[in-house]
């Protein structure tokens, strides 16, 4: 981990300095203990804060897009010919990089506007199953030592298991390796526990249908309808959301319960072929909503009746973007 | 109207949403030859099946519809070539989602019907008014006014 973090700044700091990028989008330590803040590293000098750890939380590929994007209209009132470009370099792992591949079939920008530093990752902390385990009581310092993470509350000194703190999406992993990457720092990481990734999903399934609705009202029942999964999420790019859109209003914006559901099944259902089960979403809700039970499921059906994983490479088109003469015809009703 | 009259006076709701090339025309073509068919569902046109947003069908469950049903061309036979392959896609999601997340699959029906299949509409409306009567009146996903 600390090699990949030196290789990290190393290659910042030339990558900058040779003018090869214009930002670094990266993570550096966060203010709090134990977190890690997304940064943009525009001088060689301040390579040195970058870090890489388990508490790389974020996934950058939404960064990388809100760059891009800001910088392109910032042109729009330019005069053609003194128009700018920017490069801008992102630290990517698995997860990352499969957005990149999103954004890069769904036309959001261009192969040479990005330089990928790829990464290597063995998951990171879920803060909600560290609060837990720590029994909610503050972080007041703490360090990761290997495997283990040396945790200073309250109370006194706790070690807690990396593996136990694990965010569920980076347990069951099949992605952790960076898919394209310019630069890679570091050996391929071992994998994660793939096999067991439809497991919640195949459980979830064999419910009756009544429970499975229950299950659904109770966790939307939780959602404040604050957005945040919306706007952590690198997929969601769209310039006007369509919970925003008023003519037509897609959504109500009341306090029915149906409203809530209504958002988070087409927020959930705008990412067939689109979610790369980064798990951005599940670490930004503040109400602690089961989305992933709900999102996997499309990446499950969508790999089971297509084939298709999202961002898993660039050649294969998005799910939904493409289609085959026969296929799924069984669920055509046929009376 | 009490609640336990309206149950017993209840007949099920059901939006068709038919593209407008084939499925709308078989319609008509069940309508000029007087077959019977059940008057349970409501027509919406649009052009083509691959021009329905997923939204709509989650929405007309929303507003209170007891049954979806989505009709097209025959695959291979779109007035533009390719709209209900995309769709075909699509619909197998959402209603492979939408029975996962507990809303009856019976609700949600897909099937294809040529401008010359009269009587293949009947029998379809005929079979999703049945299947949406066993499953009752929608209760879940509904707005409650």
């Amino acid at each position: 981990m600390e090699a990949i973090e030196r290789n990290l700044r190393e290659e910042a700091k030339r990558l900058l300095a040779e003018k090869k990028v214009d930002v670094i989008v990266g993570y550096e330590a966060g203010t709090l203990p134990l977190t890690a803040t997304p940064t943009f590293i525009t001088d060689p000098a301040e390579a040195e804060r970058l870090v890489w750890n388990p508490l790389c939380v974020h996934n950058l590929a939404k960064y990388v897009h809100d760059v891009i994007t800001q910088h392109r209209n910032s042109q729009k009132r330019v005069k053609p010919e003194s128009r700018t470009r920017k490069v801008v370099g992102v630290v990517a792992r698995g997860c990352t990089s499969r957005s990149i591949i999103l954004h890069l079939q769904e036309r959001q920008y261009g192969r040479e506007d990005i330089v990928i530093i790829g990464v290597p990752c063995q998951g990171y902390i879920d803060r909600k199953k560290l609060s837990v385990s720590l029994n909610g009581e503050e972080v007041l310092s703490g360090t990761i030592e290997g495997d283990e993470i040396k945790v200073m509350t309250g109370t006194g000194e706790k070690r807690l298991r990396l593996s136990d703190v694990l965010a569920d999406n980076c347990i069951t992993c099949r992605f952790n390796n960076p898919i394209i990457s310019d630069v890679s720092l570091g050996e391929p990481a071992s994998a994660m526990k793939a096999e067991e990734e439809f497991n919640e999903v195949n459980a979830f399934e064999q419910l009756s249908s009544d429970e499975r609705w229950a299950y659904f009202e109770k966790e939307m029942a939780k959602c404040i309808r604050c957005y945040a999964c919306r706007q952590a999420c690198p997929s969601c790019y769209c310039p006007e959301c369509f919970v925003e859109q008023s003519r037509p209003q897609w959504v109500g914006i009341g306090g029915d319960a149906s409203d809530t559901q209504v958002f988070q099944i087409m927020r959930i259902f705008h990412m067939v072929g689109r979610c790369v089960d980064c798990g951005s979403c599940i670490a930004v809700c503040p109400m602690g909503v089961d989305l992933r039970k709900f999102l996997k499921k499309l990446d499950k059906d969508a790999f089971e009746l297509f084939g298709s994983r999202a961002g898993s490479s660039l050649e294969d088109p998005p799910v939904l973007s493409t289609f085959k003469e026969h296929e799924c015809e069984d669920f055509i009703y046929n009376p | 109207m009490s609640e336990e009259q309206g149950k017993a006076t209840w007949d099920p709701k059901i939006i068709a949403i038919v593209c407008n090339w084939c499925t709308y025309a078989g319609a008509d073509l069940a309508g000029i030859s007087r077959i019977q068919y059940p008057p349970n569902v409501r027509i919406v046109r649009v052009p083509c099946t691959g021009r329905i947003n997923p939204f709509y069908i989650v929405r007309a469950l929303q507003e209170g519809a007891d049954g979806v049903l989505v009709s097209g061309c025959h695959p291979g036979e779109c007035h533009y070539l390719t709209g209900n392959l995309s769709a075909r896609r699509k619909f197998a999601m959402l209603k492979k989602f939408l029975d996962y997340i507990g809303v009856e699959s019976d609700r949600t029906t897909f099937t294809w019907c040529s401008a010359s299949e009269g009587e293949r509409f009947a029998k379809v409306v005929r079979g999703v008014t049945e299947k949406v009567r066993s499953v009752g009146p929608a209760r879940r996903l509904v707005k409650s006014l």
